[in-house]
């Protein structure tokens, strides 16, 4: 494929769109960091940009940080405070915007998991997974807490599932108005964006849907890589490549091109 | 000097922690500040079932699990952010030799914020509604699993709400950047977790990149979230996070990152490690040998580094440490 951008940039400019200027939000390490962090430079200057970790005001020197409470993000930051008020003042309070979360494995209504892989259910009785994941960090106060959050993951049938093993953050649980009853502070799952096209949920039935695939995508690929029966959305379309500013922006964040290998 | 807490890492050890023990970690998530030599220096003194609670796994749980020596643990966050899944600590889970309760960053901090307020429990909106609340690693036969996170109702609009229990470890070894010999404590990035942390813990020892004069303090008493009143002991370790960075004092030394958790992913490689990085040195001369002098002054030449400014003209010198050290901690 002969194309001047890879599929995790387009992945990251696809999500700092959903982005929209002054708002106040909060991005998780690494990937969605990168998106976040290319809404500010390219289209939204006055982001209130946030971590979990409490690291206000700074933007991340000498390349991607290791972690949201790494030197490189804190080396010009306007305050440090911690856990309790990033993620409780600021997003438990309902006054976060929009969050950026990412996925090992995500579902028809939007519900994730970063636990862990099962062989097939865990069943009445809790048992270790086969393989351990990272759990749920932030993620789930994001999910429980952000008005609507961006859930960035790359678009493989192994992670797109018809029901994640392990609710870790939820989505629309089951859909419909299940996630409603629980009262939750924030609105859930506005967008799930892949690495080929971006999802979002039915009005109602609150079930994912097809609303646009990348240039070098298609429905079909989209569909093939998706474990549940896909529907898609009437005026789905193709999604605008990344502008030559949007590229500039991107990889001037990027700055290790850890989005550069395909 | 009175009320002088300053005592070596072994008399810290020795003195405050046992197998079996609630024991907890200070720390800025998992590549920032934590004490991770003081996880080292449980394992040269043999200490084992620890019920390990730590807002987020570091390098010090991954070893401490890889090792064998952890049969309970606490969580938010399981991994190693950009370094990836830690590999000692994922290998004990999967094996069912360590139990590892999950819970979301925000609700271990209100957990300890709980603990620190003798409050009966915390009351949330977090975790509810997913397997985090639904599924126990502790109490694995309860599907859902009522007493861990349960739905109780608010008085006052009736909404469910979840409710958390309070965490009181037996002991927290807390790092920060900056101590004074009293247990005065100055944490240069985000705090985290540590504020609550201090207060929650039945016993508070801190693990200090460097010691300085109380005068540093009365500076900037704003600064010092930690007070000596809460505080047991105090020790002095440059590079007690190494190889997890420390704003304003060194930078995460990614080649031992990835090093570390390459090893902790097999028994063999575990062996590995403690044998040349936990056994292999005597005193705290031998561990900054360890580290090397070289790579010590790459990691110190932080961006960070002016973080520091304002506070160098009170370290004390290793030779003030020392003496300090050798007349403090009487119990």
């Amino acid at each position: 494929m002969t194309r001047p951008y890879t599929r995790q940039e387009m992945m990251a400019i696809a999500t700092g769109r959903e982005i929209r200027d002054g708002e106040l939000a909060i991005f998780g390490v690494g990937l969605s960091m990168l998106a976040g962090y290319f809404a500010q430079a390219h289209h939204a200057p006055t982001v209130r940009a946030m971590t979990e970790g409490g690291v206000y005001g700074s933007t991340p020197v000498g390349g991607l940080p290791w972690g949201i409470e790494c030197n490189r993000i804190s080396a010009n930051a306007t305050s440090f405070t911690s856990a309790l008020d990033a993620l409780g003042c600021l997003v438990a309070s309902g006054r976060c915007d929009v969050g950026i979360i990412g996925a090992a494995q995500v579902d028809r209504f939007g519900n994730v998991n970063t636990t862990g892989i099962w062989d097939g259910e865990i069943g009445d009785t809790y048992r270790p997974p086969k393989t351990r994941l990272t759990g749920a960090g932030g993620a789930n106060d994001i999910a429980c807490g952000a008005k609507r959050y961006v859930i960035m993951v790359t678009h493989e049938p192994k992670r797109f599932a018809e029901r994640v093993t392990y609710v870790s953050s939820p989505g629309y649980l089951e859909g419909g108005d299940t996630r409603a009853r629980h009262g939750f502070i924030g609105g859930g799952p506005s967008a799930i964006v892949t690495t080929l096209g971006i999802l979002r949920p039915h009005a109602v039935t609150k079930e994912f849907e097809l609303d646009g695939w990348f240039a070098f995508s298609s429905v079909e690929e989209i569909r093939a890589n998706t474990g549940w029966d896909l529907k898609v959305r009437d005026g789905a379309r193709v999604i605008a490549e990344p502008s030559d500013a949007e590229l500039a922006a991107l990889r001037k964040v990027d700055e290790t091109g850890v989005l550069r290998r395909e | 000097m009175a009320g002088n807490k300053l005592i070596s890492l072994a008399e810290a050890v020795r003195r405050f922690t046992w197998d079996g023990m609630q024991y907890a970690s200070g720390a800025a998530l998992p590549v920032g500040s934590d004490a991770v030599v003081f996880g080292r220096e449980l394992l040269r003194h043999g200490r084992r079932d620890l019920h390990a609670v730590f807002h987020c796994n570091t390098q010090q749980l991954n070893l401490l699990a890889a090792a064998g020596a952890v049969t309970k643990a606490e969580c938010g966050f399981s991994g190693l952010e950009v370094f990836g899944f830690a590999n000692g600590l994922r290998r004990a889970v999967e094996s069912g030799a360590l139990a590892l309760e999950d819970y979301s960053n925000f609700a271990m901090a209100l957990r300890l914020m709980g603990g620190a307020l003798n409050w009966p429990f915390v009351p949330a909106t977090v975790n509810i509604g997913s397997d985090i609340q639904d599924r126990s690693a502790f109490a694995p036969g309860e599907h859902p699993a009522h007493g861990k996170i349960p739905t109780v109702t608010d008085p006052f609009t009736g909404r469910p709400v979840g409710a958390f229990s309070p965490l009181a470890p037996d002991l927290a070894a807390i790092h920060v950047t900056l101590a004074d010999p009293q247990g005065n404590a100055i944490m240069l990035g985000t705090e985290w977790s540590r504020f609550e942390l201090s207060r929650a813990a039945k016993r508070v020892v801190l693990v200090a990149d460097a010691i300085v004069d109380t005068a540093c303090m009365r500076q900037f008493p704003n600064l010092v979230r930690i007070p000596d009143i809460v505080v047991e002991a105090v020790v002095h370790w440059p590079f007690a996070a190494w190889p997890q960075g420390s704003p304003g004092m060194y930078d995460v030394d990614e080649e031992h990152m990835r090093l570390m958790n390459k090893l902790l992913a097999t028994e063999e490689g575990t062996a590995q490690y403690r044998r040349d990085f936990v056994e292999s040195y005597d005193d705290l001369d031998g561990y900054l040998a360890l580290i090397g002098a070289a790579k010590r002054a790459a990691l110190s030449a932080t961006e960070t580094a002016f973080l520091l400014d304002p506070y160098r003209r009170w370290i004390l010198t290793a030779d003030a440490v020392a003496a300090l050290q050798a007349q403090g901690g009487a119990a």
